[in-house]
């Protein structure tokens, strides 16, 4: 056995170079990465790699320390966003971060990993963004259409630095659409500034809970106060509490709520403006009608 | 907030103190932002900026400056980020980092503490204002009554967030967490008697914690989260008028004017909630990697209510007016919820990845409450007991499997079909036959897109997704829908890239009660200059052109006739930032930046809103930079004039950076 040992280091340290090696020529990257988070993997024998942490992710460094040919080298940051996420998950998958567990890349073939992370720290950048400027700076630059919309009078205050993308989203993947966060174990992430909003209540108000905050809400950014997905908030009850009659349970297609539980002049300004009586519209512990 | 300056006071004085000589001195350009190098033994590295703002107005509507932007006067501390150097044996790392600190509407601060291999701390605190005046009538021409807003808070949120995490990064690695979120301040409310509403004053004081542990295990290609945690909730938000109110309804009512004169209304709501959360990823194969979470909560709630009106009101089920009513009511509800998903992704050749994804979330909520109401008039009393129970059923699932093949080394393909079904049932009209609604969840989705690279020059990708049909829970929910995500970026010279967006949703629903037309569209583009990595020159431009049609029935019970809600915006967002910073002449560097963004919208509700900004900076000394910053918003509602404003800010700061 110990014979077998000795011929699998010897066999690992011909293919390795050690970080050492590598420093060498990369003086420059090396010393950055000695800042960097990663380095513990150089110096953590419990990590497997330590003294030969360059290679966990550039793959065995031997043939490139004698060549030094940049074919005979793995460089993660021209691999496929699929093949760079395959690669960082085989350490980070199920990680738990600041912003919800890794679940898996970033989108279906969008960016990898580094496209987000700068591993080695260049130009600066560092390994995770977390001012939260610097975040929404960092989402902003794909996610431009976003970003108009946070220019909107009415919106979360991203663009005041008051929150970032991550609040709400978790870029590593997520069970909900969206990417959005969670919340205790399954419930949005809005509920963890909305507390509020959470419940359950004694009286439900069905569309929050079967299709979300968005149902009603702009939650990045609206031209309309309250961030409403219409400019008043009447006609944003209507459209499910039509009054036309909807098809019932015995039909083939039944929809909810078309029907509202009172028939109300809208030509009179005081019911043009539901949620003045209707104020737990969320939800209400004490009355169907969502009125207390 | 003294503490917190006193304290930066004395890091100030701290650093200032191992400050030689100033870079005009020794004839270095220092760059603005760049850390200046510290000197090995250097306890503390890091930067302040303590500044001071002036605010000229607003001129307009001040309500919906504070609800909008919300910007004072005043002393800042606008940032402070410190990284202390290893301390054995305690910590090889602390970092601190706080933000707008002072006065300013949001306030945030971060700690982490973390010591290689042993434990990780981080503590996060958040203080938000949430300030909304925001007029939300309906009517504009309303009454002027009505111009006040009768749904309005003075608010804050506070949230605080601590994590221990131990032995991170080896095998096994448990983990304690506690959170609380809160939201307390005064604001509006109505109270309503039909057929009136009472705007009244209210107080909204709840909180949230949250306890968590659990453990974190990785072993041989297995990751594995397991986490209990449990949640304690309260509510005591109440209201309350001792003010004559004539209300909404200021004609009289049957020969009576409506009034409330007092009103005492109080909730005492207290919840708990249990949770366990399971993840696990495995690569079972070397093709094959698996990954499912489980979830599971048991939130409820109990809910204690009085409330007590003096005053004149009717009462509908007697035809009779009172005077004064009183309730209270208690209430239970108790909403077991799971989730569970399951993601298998299979790569049986080296081109082809296969992904199949199934998830479930399951949801009941089954209420009960007692409510008992008591009219007094003179000379007689009404008792009401209303014994009433709820329920909301939701079982949602969602199968989809995807095929990505990698076409050409640069070009990879993936389609694929997405099956979503379920049911919910959810309280019934009271105008209808039925005490429970029902509606099942069918949808067949088709998934298409393709994703482009050539070296690191260009990026290009679009992602297609359409259904025909099938069943929905809402009039307003996806139908017949298709919609397009594409995207692009080409940097076409050194320093140069171009980038592109567009998205498009289109849904109908042709059911002739519906008649649903539903449009969403935006498109961006922009393109930035950053030659030499932006060192002394940074040019970015972005232009983002959105629409919003959307046309659903409705019928108009006042005229017992079928109307159109009909809603369109023609959304125009423009962005510049240029920022200049010429080689440094004699030591001196400054470097100015211009620009802003500007929102303007037509249709529905016409909107303009500008926030164009200009900042100097000037390194002053080594690591010492003044800051100045200028900014301007305005509002411009052209159907609601009377909400608009606009405010002039300049804010001067120095910054030290070590």
């Amino acid at each position: 056995m110990l014979l077998v040992g000795m011929a699998a280091f010897a066999q690992t340290a011909d293919i390795h170079a050690s970080s050492d090696k590598c420093a060498a020529c990369h003086d420059e990257i090396s010393k950055n990465f000695e800042k960097n988070p990663h380095h513990v993997v150089e110096t953590d024998k419990h990590l497997g790699h330590a003294g030969f942490a360059c290679e966990a992710c550039h793959g065995p460094g031997a043939k490139h320390a004698d060549s030094l040919a940049a074919s005979d080298i793995r460089n993660p940051g021209k691999m496929t966003p699929d093949e760079q996420n395959k690669l960082c998950l085989s350490c980070h998958r199920n990680e738990r971060t600041p912003v919800g567990p890794v679940a898996d890349g970033h989108a279906k073939d969008g960016p990898g990993c580094v496209g987000c992370h700068s591993i080695h720290g260049a130009d600066r950048r560092p390994l995770m963004v977390k001012k939260t400027a610097d975040v929404n700076h960092l989402c902003a630059g794909c996610h431009q259409s976003v970003w108009a919309d946070f220019q909107r009078p009415y919106k979360h205050r991203l663009a005041e630095g008051a929150m970032s993308c991550v609040d709400c989203h978790n870029p590593h993947g997520s069970n909900m659409a969206e990417m959005m966060r969670v919340s205790f174990a399954n419930e949005p992430g809005c509920f963890r500034c909305h507390g509020e909003m959470r419940g359950p209540f004694t009286y439900e108000h069905a569309p929050v809970r079967l299709e979300g905050c968005a149902a009603c809400h702009e939650p990045h950014g609206s031209a309309n106060p309250r961030m409403l997905i219409r400019q008043e908030v009447r006609f944003v009850c209507l459209e499910c509490h039509s009054n036309l009659p909807v098809p019932q349970p015995s039909t083939a297609h039944p929809t909810l709520g078309g029907v509202p539980p009172a028939f109300h002049d809208l030509r009179n300004p005081q019911f043009q403006n539901c949620t003045v009586c209707h104020v737990r519209v969320h939800g209400s512990y004490v009355d169907g009608a969502l009125l207390r | 907030m003294r503490t917190l300056l006193l304290v930066a006071s004395f890091l100030v004085a701290a650093v200032a103190q191992d400050q030689t000589a100033p870079a005009a001195a020794s004839g270095s350009a220092a760059s603005p932002d760049a850390p200046v190098a510290t000197p090995a033994d250097s306890p503390i590295s890091g930067s302040i900026e303590l500044g001071y703002r002036f605010v000229q107005g607003p001129l307009g509507n001040a309500d919906v400056y504070r609800s909008t932007v919300d910007l004072s006067q005043g002393p800042r501390l606008i940032g402070l980020d410190f990284t202390v150097q290893p301390v054995k044996p305690l910590f090889d790392r602390l970092e601190v980092h706080a933000s707008s600190w002072g006065g300013d509407p949001y306030n945030a601060a971060r700690i982490e503490v973390e010591k290689n291999g042993l434990y990780r701390l981080t503590a996060d605190y958040r203080n938000m204002a949430y300030f909304d005046f925001l007029p939300s009538f309906a009517n504009p021409a309303a009454s002027a009554g009505s111009l006040l807003t009768e749904s309005s808070f003075d608010t804050r949120i506070r949230s605080s967030d601590v994590e221990l995490e131990m032995l991170p990064g080896r095998w096994i690695s448990p983990y304690f967490g506690w959170s609380r979120s809160s939201w307390y301040g005064d604001g509006i409310t109505d109270f309503t008697a039909f057929p009136n509403n009472y705007p009244v004053s209210n107080s909204i004081s709840d909180s949230t914690n949250t306890f968590r542990g659990g453990v974190q295990i990785q072993s041989h290609g297995v990751h594995l989260v397991l986490e209990e945690g449990g949640t304690t909730f309260r509510d005591d938000q109440g209201a309350s008028d001792t003010t004559l109110n004539n209300g909404d309804y200021t004609a009289t009512y049957f020969g009576e004017q409506l009034n409330l004169s007092s009103l005492s209304e109080l909730y005492r709501v207290r919840g708990d909630s249990l949770y366990t959360k399971a993840l696990l990823a495995a690569n079972p194969l070397s093709w094959l990697s698996v990954s499912g979470q489980f979830l599971y909560a048991d939130p409820s709630l109990t809910t204690n209510y009085t409330s007590l009106a003096n005053g004149t009101f009717f009462l509908p089920a007697t035809f009779l007016f009172y005077n004064s009513g009183s309730d209270i009511a208690t209430a239970d509800a108790e909403m077991p919820h799971t989730s569970g998903s399951l993601n298998v992704e299979a790569r049986p050749i080296r081109r082809l990845r296969i992904v199949e994804y199934w998830s479930t979330d399951r949801l009941h909520n089954a209420t009960s409450s007692l409510l008992m109401e008591e009219y007094l008039t003179t000379g007689s009393q009404f008792l009401t007991t209303n014994p009433d129970a709820d329920r909301l059923v939701l079982n949602d699932n969602e199968q989809q499997i995807e095929v990505f093949y990698d076409l050409l080394p640069n070009l990879t393909v993936h389609g694929g079909e997405r099956y979503e079904w379920g049911d919910a049932t959810v309280r019934g009209s009271p105008l209808s036959e039925f005490p429970l609604e029902s509606a099942s969840l069918s949808r067949n989705t088709g998934l298409a897109g393709a994703s482009y690279r050539w070296k690191q020059h260009v990026r290009a990708s679009a992602d297609f997704e359409a259904a025909t049909g099938g069943e929905e829970y809402f009039r307003t929910s996806l139908h017949n829908y298709w919609k397009l995500h594409s995207r692009a970026q080409w940097d076409f010279l050194t320093g140069w890239r171009l980038a592109g967006d567009f998205f498009e949703l289109n849904n109908n629903n042709p059911d002739p009660s519906v008649n649903l037309q539903f449009t969403s569209r935006a498109e961006s583009a922009s393109l930035s200059w950053l030659p030499n990595n932006g060192r002394n020159v940074s040019v970015l431009l972005e232009y983002t052109r959105s629409n919003v049609n959307s046309n659903i029935l409705y019928l108009d019970p006042g005229t017992l006739g079928t109307a159109l809600s009909a809603y369109l915006e023609n959304g125009n967002t423009a962005t510049a930032l240029i920022d200049l910073a010429p080689k440094a002449v004699h030591g001196f560097a400054p470097r100015f930046s211009f620009g802003g963004s500007l929102f303007t919208s037509a249709g529905s509700q016409p909107t303009d809103y500008y926030q164009p900004t200009a900042r100097l900076s000037i390194p002053l000394a080594k690591g010492v930079q003044w800051n100045s910053e200028w900014r301007w918003y305005s509002l411009a509602e052209r159907l609601y004039a009377f909400e608009d404003f606009r405010s002039n800010q300049l804010m001067v700061s120095l910054k030290y950076t070590r």
